[in-house]
């Protein structure tokens, strides 16, 4: 049988243990049972000096021997709060801090976009310079042959005579003579006489009648029918709108 | 206690908000109880006081991180023991000198033996109750200061080792150690008489 140590048994006197397995070991054993019986006999004797009476008073003595040194607790809450404003100023501070790094990261950022979208544009444009789209130049000038077209055999079979047919007409030739300019321009890129020639014939009439400063009259209107004819400018209009038409059935590789 | 520990809130709730006089509500409630710890831990009446005062001071200076939940009982009861231990740890030197000239086995040896010659029992008592008081400044503040709070505040090992700062085992321990130590030097006093 193993005896139990001391550290049990003092364990045990302090009631800090498993009572009933001690209680059990100390009826069966005699040696520790005895030892046990020792040590609450020490543990018995140490009575030691008496704790010496205090007076009723002996709390309010205390008190007053240490409220003097106290501060008061407002003083503390207010230095809390000049330490709170403290904080505060600093949030605020660092809050400042980074609106101002926030706004300038953003005019920066802004300005950054900019002149990168600037650039784009200008490359696109200089690409545009280098690489015109042509399929989009060529639906418009289909489209403005066909007008064109239209236009010059109205001009054909007009009646020169009839101001509600040639009024029409000067309309019509003011709006194509933009459309024609524009085509020129974007035809001096591409390496076609013939449309070039065309367009400057076309744009010569388009511009007589719309510009004629007395209006249309017969005398003007027989001159560029007799003008068109002699140039056989509906026939070429009508070749490069069927070539342009063809052109526009079957894209070239690499355009748009 | 319940009421009491509502009691203590209010005061410290007072206190924090600047009513400083509502700390004396709590010093007069328990200056008694850290008397007689600290008496019990420093055996010195005038020390026992002084631990009481700076106990109290202590907790106020402390009081902003006293948290609702806890007693205020036992926290500033806690803070006295740390107070008591901080004045016989520094009182040390002396008490080991003191211990020391004590420790003496011829010198104990006279001191039974003139005891056992004297034929007065309260005499004697009064010698016991003295060695006493020398075996326990044999011991180490934590030892004896463990030894006190186990043997004569009947505080648990958990509430020891709160107190003190330390680990339940290590309060226990320290209990241990305190009641071997006093046991064998009141042996010999035993024996003579």
């Amino acid at each position: 049988m193993n005896h139990l140590t001391e550290e049990e048994l003092i364990a045990h006197a302090y009631d800090e243990d498993d009572k009933d397995a001690v209680e059990q070991h100390l009826k069966a054993c005699a040696e520790c049972s005895e030892t046990y019986t020792a040590l609450r006999s020490d543990l018995a004797e140490m009575k030691f000096e008496d704790v010496p009476a205090r007076d009723a008073f002996y709390g309010n003595r205390v008190w007053e021997s240490i409220s003097r040194l106290l501060p008061v607790y407002e003083a503390r809450k207010q230095s809390w709060l000049r330490g709170g404003m403290r904080r505060g100023l600093s949030y605020a501070a660092a809050c400042a801090v980074l609106v101002t790094c926030a706004f300038i990261g953003g005019r920066l950022w802004e300005r950054r976009q900019t002149q990168t979208v600037a650039e784009n544009h200008s490359q696109q444009k200089k690409q545009s310079v280098t690489h015109p789209p042509e399929r989009v130049v060529v639906v418009v000038l289909s489209d403005h042959l066909d007008r064109s077209e239209r236009l010059l055999m109205e001009l054909k079979h007009a009646d020169a005579d009839s101001a509600e047919m040639v009024s029409p007409l000067r309309d019509e030739a003011r709006s194509l003579l933009a459309a024609n300019r524009t085509c020129r321009q974007n035809v001096k890129h591409n390496d076609d006489p013939a449309l070039a020639t065309t367009l400057a014939r076309l744009d010569h009439l388009l511009a007589e009648l719309a510009n004629q400063p007395e209006g249309l009259n017969s005398t003007t209107i027989t001159r560029l029918q007799e003008e068109m004819n002699a140039d056989r400018l509906l026939f070429e209009v009508r070749v490069l709108r069927s070539r342009q038409a063809a052109s526009t059935a079957q894209p070239k590789k690499g355009t748009i | 206690m319940l009421r009491m520990d509502k009691n203590d809130h209010a005061a410290i709730r007072a206190v924090l908000s600047g009513d400083k006089e509502a700390y004396g509500a709590l010093v007069v409630r328990y200056s008694g109880k850290l008397f007689r710890v600290a008496f019990r831990i420093t055996g010195n009446e005038a020390d026992a006081e002084d631990v009481v005062q700076e106990a109290f001071l202590r907790g106020y200076r402390k009081l902003e991180g006293f948290e609702s939940r806890s007693d205020f009982g036992t926290w500033i009861y806690r803070i006295a023991v740390r107070c008591a231990l901080d004045k016989i740890g520094s009182s040390r030197v002396d008490e080991n000198s003191r211990v020391g000239e004590e420790s003496d086995p011829e010198q104990n040896e006279v001191q039974v033996a003139d005891l056992s010659a004297g034929p007065d029992r309260l005499l004697l008592s009064r010698e016991i109750g003295a060695m006493q008081e020398i075996a326990m400044h044999s011991l180490t503040p934590t030892e004896r200061t463990a030894f006190v709070l186990r043997h004569m505040e009947e505080r648990t090992s958990e509430e020891i080792a709160a107190a003190l700062g330390i680990a339940p085992n290590a309060a226990k321990q320290a209990v241990f150690r305190a009641v071997q130590k006093l046991r064998c030097r009141l042996a010999a006093l035993r024996v003579k008489v």
